[in-house]
């Protein structure tokens, strides 16, 4: 899955330097989501603090 | 955009693929393959480095800035939850300290530093670039802007290169030791 995020933020990347503005902006939001997506199913322990 | 905030994304940009460098040295020196928190603040990195190559190429926009400050609030959190993970005495922590600290803790500063120079450079931006036609800006995207974004471009491409190399299409190990395309390559 990070593999997938990579590529599609290089795309976004190359996108953005061709002058696609909103394209590019568009793959970012997708990456922003799958990110904080793969967050979510990573984190899922309780920190365990020192209280 | 004046040039003292154009440099200042610039240096935003090559500020964040250097440390993505180091991490991969760090990675290959030492033999410690990112575990997938670790991989999920590299990907927080490139997120916030997103909204510097916007503005080197489209010039200032507060959205831009938005952008980084986005990704740099998903990098506190992905780093914040690592280091709350080892903050118990005794905890191990994952990984070799690099100068009393690890990594996880040295990205959460640097998150915070990435939302700090954000801040300043949307502060001194002063009048967004809407004004300016796109032929204008693109005629500005050249030398150590161009090579800016190029490297961070590449930079992004490597880890995903070392994302696929090490996990495959599957998960990653929790507490990785080696390489998922190591066992075709024997």
């Amino acid at each position: 899955m990070t593999t997938l995020i990579f590529l599609v933020m290089a795309i976004a990347m190359m996108t953005a330097s061709a002058g696609y503005r909103g394209t590019a902006i568009g793959l970012f939001g997708v990456s922003f989501i799958a990110a904080v997506l793969w967050l979510d199913r990573y984190a899922i322990e309780m920190p365990r603090l020192p209280l | 955009m004046g040039p003292f905030v154009r440099l200042g994304n610039a240096a935003g940009a090559v500020g964040i693929a250097t440390v993505l460098l180091i991490a991969f040295g760090l990675q290959f020196g030492l033999n410690e393959p990112p575990c997938p928190l670790c991989t999920l603040q590299r990907v927080a990195f490139v997120l916030c480095s997103f909204g510097f190559v916007l503005n080197l190429r489209f010039g200032v926009q507060p959205l831009h800035y938005g952008l980084t400050l986005l990704g740099a609030l998903f990098g506190v959190v992905a780093s914040g939850y690592q280091v709350l993970q080892h903050i118990a005495p005794g905890a191990a922590a994952y990984g070799s300290p690099l100068l009393g600290m690890h990594l996880d803790t040295w990205s959460l500063l640097l998150f915070f530093a990435v939302i700090a120079v954000a801040a300043l450079l949307l502060m001194m931006s002063g009048r967004p670039d809407h004004d300016r036609s796109d032929h204008q800006t693109a005629m500005r995207f050249r030398g150590i802007l161009r090579f800016a974004v190029y490297l961070l471009i590449a930079v992004t491409l490597a880890n995903a290169a070392n994302s696929f190399a090490q996990c495959g299409a599957t998960e990653c190990a929790a507490k990785p030791t080696g390489y998922w395309i190591s066992q075709y390559l024997r």
